[in-house]
């Protein structure tokens, strides 16, 4: 009994062993004892963000033999300052909260993902319900508005360009109430419930949702639409080590033509990732800049 | 007997098995109802589980605002342990019923995620988060109402389910101590029983062949059933069968004895009478004698030729002759033994004529070895005696035939005289008796003698229409074996 124990054990050591001198050169990515934190943004219910998200990571994660930890934020601004609080090495970012990052702490974006019906872009609506009778700016003085988030292009920062061109100079006094939301469902769905009488969204949540709850396209309606910006996309800390940044890129462009890689784009939602760099996010800056909005400074932090 | 064993060994094996079977059938239900009982107390840990989840989550939610709160981290993992463990009660099977309230629960789950998602992540004035947190423990309280209510519902079926399954194995454990006790009895019972029935027929075979060996021919065994009955048979043939062999050599021994004495007396007696009737013979011719005198001399002289008759007949009873064989045709003897008979000088003209023969001789009729002169003097001895009972005519029947299978020589000798009497129709070969006033009782004996001699038997018969069969078998032997 004793020798067959002895002799497992020299075989679970020079099993180790030999893994442990495992060549470099071969595909097979060796395990570096690196983990990375990837935020995510409350695009959706909180509790299902990481669901949603784990077969990408997971298949990154294996491809290139980093560990991903996944990181849910219950605030889009969070992201800032999780990035120097909480040590977050990337996130998925909205097209704002980039654009925001990259101004306040240099992020680069890598890979965003193209959907299956071919689109990589969203866009912002505000929309009320049918019944409510509001079809102009005018009509909307004096209700409740709700927002997303301080940080969000869809949810935040095209309404105020939407204010800004319709001559609403303080919204704050020419609606009865506003808040955040937090996610673009809820500011959806709020003004569905009656909860709030104007509503701002990125069109992709409103559409996904109109799918599975008719009430939304037959009780709503939508008032304006919006230029196109990228959709969340992978951004990563400017001082992370390049090799792991070039890994991380190559991974997610390449998962398509992976059937392990298709299996989680398909789990996702998505078709493929596909390259992004900081122009993509060109309308989002001409919003910023309309509104006069300076990045650097900008106070996310909802009210 | 041999079917009884079958028979008994067969229900034997079919009770043990019957009982093995209701014991490996009720270990096996015991089991199962102790599994399902194991897993619906599984069931029952898992949904106080989830309970213990939701009110943990529900607990995250309360301290939300206080500075107790759990870093939202903390609060998406007790939320995605209340689901899975949710999730986990879809994975057992349940009926339509309880599947449609298990939807109805995944549904208040993710309606109560909603409603903390929006909580932890809505931006509004006081009064909208009060009412969000507001809605969502609403939510929670009513989720864990639904489930404390299931666990209730779930606790007592499970509690008359673990009586009724307790129950169930206390009476299969009555069941198996019965069988364990009444078992052993039983088997002990049935195999006493099978056993006495098989011993006391041997102890009866047994007494018998005691009996048999202090010399109680007699014993018959009765009572036995299936083989031993056979047995039994067959001992009581055997008996039968040593009897009459001991009666044989009896009978043998007394002839022996009887030959010589006959030998002794013929010597002794013949010698005298010899004389005595010479001498009479010489007293009767002389001239002195008076006509009364001789007349008492004759009759004396006749009686001594009867003695001297009756010595001879004796001598030849006694000490039969060797038997001369020859290749003989029966059918030759005996047709010149029936024409020889029918002018026998002992008979009258009259009754001579008043009979009539019937011959059926088989012209198949193998030769056989046989002493001519022995079987002539039998068929002589019996057509004189079928002839003598009918003096007032009659029917004598002869034939012959022969019997492949057996391979023997049946002769027949009828009469439609008086017949024999039943009573005596068993005595008639034994030597001595008689039912004629002046016969010597040696006549039939000497032929059953002669004709055992010969290897064959002899056996008698009356006839159902009057008078009597002499049935003679003789063995067809070859030329140069002994008999």
């Amino acid at each position: 009994m004793v020798k067959v124990f002895i002799l497992i054990c020299v075989i679970i050591i020079s099993g180790c062993s030999k893994q442990e001198t495992t060549s470099p050169d071969e595909t097979t990515p060796s395990t570096i004892d690196t983990t990375l934190v990837i935020g995510l943004i409350p695009e959706r219910n909180i509790f299902n963000q990481i669901e949603r998200y784990e077969p990408i990571t997971g298949y990154v994660a294996e491809k290139t033999g980093v560990n991903i930890k996944l990181k849910v934020l219950t605030r889009y601004g969070n992201i800032i300052d999780n990035f120097v609080s909480a040590g977050l090495d990337g996130a998925f970012f909205g097209s704002f909260t980039y654009t925001l990052a990259h101004a306040k702490l240099g992020v680069e974006v890598l890979a965003r993902p193209q959907y299956i019906d071919g689109t990589s872009t969203y866009h912002g609506l505000i929309f009320v319900r049918r019944d409510s009778g509001i079809k102009t700016v005018k009509e909307m003085k004096g209700k409740i508005f709700a927002f997303v988030d301080k940080a969000t292009t869809a949810g935040y920062l095209v309404p105020l360009f939407y204010f800004k061109e319709h001559g609403i100079d303080n919204y704050r006094t020419y609606f009865k109430e506003t808040y955040f939301t937090g996610t673009h469902q809820d500011a959806i769905y709020d003004v569905l419930n009656k909860k709030a009488d104007i509503g701002a969204a990125k069109n992709t949540v409103y559409r996904r949702l109109a799918d599975v709850d008719k009430r939304i396209t037959k009780e709503l309606v939508i008032l304006e639409e919006f230029l196109d910006v990228p959709e969340n996309g992978l951004a990563v800390r400017k001082d992370l080590d390049v090799s792991i940044k070039n890994n991380l890129k190559e991974a997610l462009l390449n998962m398509h033509n992976d059937p392990a890689g298709k299996s989680a784009l398909r789990d996702f939602g998505a078709e493929k990732f596909i390259e992004t760099t900081d122009n993509d996010y060109a309308n989002v800056y001409k919003y910023t800049k309309e509104i006069n909005l300076d990045l650097a400074t900008y106070d996310y932090i909802n009210e | 007997m041999k079917k009884k064993i079958i028979i008994g060994l067969s229900i034997f094996s079919l009770i043990f098995l019957l009982a093995g079977i209701y014991i490996i059938t009720t270990i096996e239900t015991a089991t199962a109802k102790l599994d399902n009982l194991i897993t619906l107390h599984q069931v029952e840990i898992l949904r106080e589980h989830l309970l213990i989840n939701i009110k943990r989550v529900q607990s995250d939610l309360n301290l939300k605002s206080t500075r107790f709160a759990r870093s939202i981290d903390t609060v998406i993992l007790n939320v995605r342990n209340m689901e899975k463990m949710a999730d986990k009660c879809f994975e057992c099977h349940h009926s339509e019923d309880v599947l449609e309230r298990l939807s109805e629960l995944r549904n208040d789950i993710d309606k109560y995620k909603d409603a903390l998602s929006r909580v932890f992540t809505i931006r509004a004035n006081t009064g909208r988060l009060k009412a969000e947190e507001d809605s969502a423990f609403r939510t929670g309280e009513n989720l864990i109402t639904k489930v404390n209510n299931m666990i209730s519902i779930a606790s007592s079926k499970l509690e008359k389910k673990t009586q009724s399954a307790l129950g169930n194995i206390a009476d299969t454990k009555t069941v198996l101590y019965i069988l364990l006790a009444i078992g052993p009895p039983l088997a002990a019972g049935i195999a006493f029983i099978f056993m006495r029935g098989f011993t006391r027929q041997v102890n009866v075979l047994l007494e018998a062949t005691r009996s048999l060996k202090e010399g109680n021919l007699d014993y018959r065994i009765e009572g036995l059933k299936d083989e031993f009955e056979e047995v039994a048979a067959s001992f009581n043939n055997m008996a039968a069968s040593l009897k009459e062999q001991m009666y044989k050599m009896q009978r043998t021994e007394q002839m022996v004895v009887l030959g010589e004495l006959a030998a002794g007396l013929a010597h002794e007696i013949k010698n005298p009478l010899t004389g005595i009737k010479l001498s009479m013979e010489v007293l009767s011719e002389k001239t002195f004698t008076s006509e009364e005198d001789r007349e008492f001399i004759l009759k004396i002289i006749d009686e001594i030729k009867r003695i001297d008759s009756l010595i001879k007949s004796l001598l030849k009873f006694a000490r039969p002759p060797k038997p001369n064989l020859a290749v003989s045709d029966l059918n030759e003897i005996l047709n010149d033994t029936v024409t020889f008979s029918l002018k026998h000088p002992s008979l009258s003209s009259k009754t001579s004529t008043s009979i009539n023969v019937l011959k059926h001789f088989d012209k198949s009729l193998p030769e056989l070895m046989a002493d001519p002169m022995q079987l002539q003097q039998v068929f002589l001895n019996l057509l004189l005696n079928a002839i003598d009972t009918m003096q007032d005519g009659g029917t004598l029947f002869v034939k012959t035939s022969y019997d492949a299978g057996e391979n023997t020589v049946q002769i027949e000798i009828s009469d439609t005289g008086k017949g024999i009497d039943e009573n005596a129709i068993d005595k008639i070969f034994q030597p001595f008796f008689t039912t004629k006033p002046k016969g010597t009782g040696l006549g039939l004996a000497i032929t059953k003698r002669l004709i055992e001699q010969h290897g064959g038997a002899i056996s008698a018969e009356n006839n159902p229409g009057g008078g009597a069969t002499f049935k003679i078998s003789l063995p067809v032997k070859k030329e140069g074996k002994n008999l």
